[in-house]
């Protein structure tokens, strides 16, 4: 994929629109799940903290940054980002706020969701669509990120049906993704709310959402489509050990 | 190799994969390796390299944007054997 440092015209328009309407509708975002939904974040400041070292240090060294989650809800993006970074910072540093790839089905069905979702910095995409439109959207994000943008990926190709990071399931866009960025940095994010037994639509009401973050750079000697295989899955796996080290952090808890 | 046999050789290697029987039993180049063969779009890669491994040829991501139907798989590998 040859793609230029420089961003798209229509990827700049996007982020500077919704830039320019971000005082009106991330505070409304952010007020809503804290306020109206009652989510909190356990361990926010502490992820915030780690997230902006790794920021800096890609910064520094001019590497490509993802950002990899587990998924479970349709808000998944909306909480990865509050949990990275404060709204003031998105508000300053409105690069920095994640591009992302919802499903199209999901948010794209009314003109209402579409004009959102453009101004939310989201490129739709139709998870098990025709491969070219698939592979434009991933090529987009390649771009994005080669010229500095942050771009939010679910790795597992949609909500775990399981409610559990599946490596063996995991999708390969991702790979293909990393394997186009030369020293692409990977931050994996794990995100759930206690109450949070398997997929749905949103976590429950006055949930405690557990978040950390980890950054990895993912490393591959085979090629083709078995590279972004092996990629996807290291990006997956680190995913699983986080949920793992998520459920043991609890089961104390549980106990008690 | 004919187009015949890498036909018969990727429905084979496709047969684990696909989830609609019955569009398995009537399959032709057109049929849909997503949409009918109901393949999960997931695994999609583990059938491309399962592609790999049985003809011995190397399959790029931007080649798998091209393929949609049986046909277009056929047609990618009859390629890479040149």
């Amino acid at each position: 994929m040859d793609t230029p440092r420089r961003l798209p015209w229509n990827h700049l328009v996007q982020r500077e629109v919704g830039r320019l309407l971000a005082p009106l509708w991330m505070p409304l975002v952010v007020a809503i799940m804290r306020f109206y939904m009652g989510y909190r974040l356990a361990g926010r400041d502490a992820v915030r903290e780690k997230f902006a070292r790794i920021r800096e240090a890609r910064k520094a060294a001019g590497t490509p940054l993802l950002v990899c989650a587990n998924h479970l809800t349709l808000i998944d993006s909306f909480l990865v980002a509050w949990a990275l970074a404060p709204t003031w910072r998105y508000a300053l540093h409105f690069d920095e706020l994640p591009w992302n790839t919802p499903e199209r089905t999901n948010f794209g069905s009314n003109w209402r969701d579409r004009i959102s979702t453009w101004l939310m910095k989201c490129i739709p995409i139709t998870r098990g669509g025709a491969r070219g439109e698939v592979g434009a959207v991933l090529d987009r994000v390649v771009a994005l990120t080669r010229g500095g943008e942050v771009a939010l990926i679910f790795p597992e190709g949609g909500r775990s049906r399981s409610g559990r990071v599946e490596v063996e399931n995991a999708a390969w866009g991702v790979g293909r993704i990393v394997g186009a960025l030369p020293d692409c940095q990977v931050a994996c994010v794990y995100l759930r709310g206690r109450k949070q037994k398997s997929w749905g639509a949103v976590p429950e009401k006055g949930d405690v959402l557990d978040v950390d973050v980890t950054c990895i750079e993912p490393k591959s000697d085979a090629k083709g489509v078995r590279r972004s295989r092996d990629l996807a899955r290291q990006v997956v796996a680190q995913l699983a050990t986080m949920e793992s080290a998520h459920f043991a952090r609890l089961e104390p808890a549980d106990a008690g | 190799m004919e187009q015949s046999e890498v036909f018969e050789r990727v429905v084979k290697i496709l047969t684990p994969w696909a989830k609609n029987d019955e569009a398995l039993s009537n399959v032709a180049m057109e049929t849909s390796i997503l949409d009918e063969l109901k393949v999960n779009s997931a695994r999609l890669v583990d059938v491309v390299i399962a592609f790999e491994d049985d003809f011995d040829i190397e399959i790029a991501d931007e080649d798998v944007d091209s393929v949609n139907t049986v046909g277009d798989a056929v047609k990618l590998i009859l390629e890479k054997l040149g």
